[in-house]
């Protein structure tokens, strides 16, 4: 966006074995594919914002996931982002491996979700 | 006394309880209740993209009549693999579930729409073109090949079986993807993209997945 400085975004993922990894892109990358570029080794499948495999918590910032094939506004209040097709809105702290989490909150909620993740 | 150490095991004679065929593949550390609910995602996605191939592609081809054909052929080999696949689900102890709208909430592939229907929403208010149609269908055998090519990744070397069906299946996957690239990159760029297909002996012939044809007559029989 011209001129108002939110073009680059740092983005630290939080790995299960507490390890921390930074990477940077813009808000036109998908955050997996930024990750990838990065030499991150994430897990996903569908690559298209449907099957959970990519699911991680957000800690803090926002995502915009409008490519995403099928996300629900209960996803986003619950601090659950599918990274294979989401972009950054602002820098971001994700914890990562969150796809059976976020399967058990779909299923609370009585939302759609494949049982396989 | 002879060894037979493939005589023993931890399920007692006579007992029909368990199976033998399910404790080989715990034993060599496959997760055989995650493994179920993957097949029956995929197995739902299958079943999925017989119903959008049939609806979306194939009726909404008018004067595509070499499309229609090919379409025909990509939407019987996904019923095959829905049909190949379903019989692995109960005999590692699985179920498919009992109500069809859960069947179709949890395929592990995006439902499909027509293009220009708003998510099937309404009916399309300008036809759409073939090769808005042919992008919706080169989206979905992809993810069918990066779908099957995990149950591949996780059978490999420890459950012979199931890797062998999904290898059939993702053969035919990646087929598919390579006919939809050659259609889409000539309807759309003007590009020659050879996928090496010609022709199947006749639709829904599945070269790799009709040992369990559910047709009679013609192919896979
Ligand atoms: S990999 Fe399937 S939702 Fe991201
Ligand atoms: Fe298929
Ligand atoms: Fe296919």
């Amino acid at each position: 966006m011209a001129g108002d400085g939110t073009d680059t975004f740092h983005i630290t993922f939080e790995f299960p074995d507490g390890s921390e990894h930074t990477v940077t892109t813009d808000r036109d990358e998908y955050v997996l594919a930024a990750a990838r570029r990065a030499g991150l080794d994430l897990p996903s499948r569908c690559e298209v914002g449907w099957d959970l495999t990519c699911a991680v918590r957000v800690l803090d910032g926002e995502l915009d996931h409008t490519d995403a094939q099928r996300y629900f506004p209960a996803d986003q209040q619950a601090g659950f982002a599918l990274i294979c097709r989401a972009t950054p809105r602002a820098d971001l702290r994700l914890r990562t491996h969150q796809a059976i989490a976020m399967r058990d909150h779909r299923l609370a909620h009585r939302l759609p979700t494949p049982y396989g993740v | 006394m002879t060894e037979k150490p493939h005589a023993t095991g931890t399920v007692a004679p006579g007992d029909v309880t368990r199976r033998v065929g399910i404790e080989m593949l715990r034993q060599r550390g496959i997760d055989v209740e995650q493994l179920i609910q993957k097949l029956i995602d995929n197995a739902a996605a299958e079943f999925a993209s017989t119903y959008y191939y049939y609806s979306i592609l194939r009726m909404y081809l008018a004067g595509h009549e070499d499309y229609k054909e090919i379409c025909e052929d990509a939407r019987l080999e996904d019923r095959q693999h829905y049909e190949l696949i379903l019989p692995r689900i109960y005999e590692l102890g699985g179920s498919l579930p009992y109500s069809l709208h859960e069947f179709a909430d949890r395929a592990g592939c995006p439902h499909a729409y027509l293009p220009g229907t708003d998510n099937g929403s309404h009916p399309p208010e300008q036809p759409p073109s073939a090769a808005d149609i042919l992008t919706v269908l080169l989206e979905s055998e992809r993810c069918a090949i990066r779908s099957w090519q995990e149950i591949c990744d996780i059978c490999a070397g420890k459950d012979p079986r199931t890797y062998d069906l999904a290898a059939r299946i993702l053969n035919e996957e990646i087929e598919h993807e390579a006919w939809f690239i050659e259609l889409l990159a000539m309807e759309r760029d003007g590009q020659v993209q050879p996928s090496g297909h010609f022709r199947r002996g006749a639709p829904g012939e599945a070269p790799y997945s009709r040992n369990r044809a559910f047709h009679h007559g013609g192919a896979g029989n």
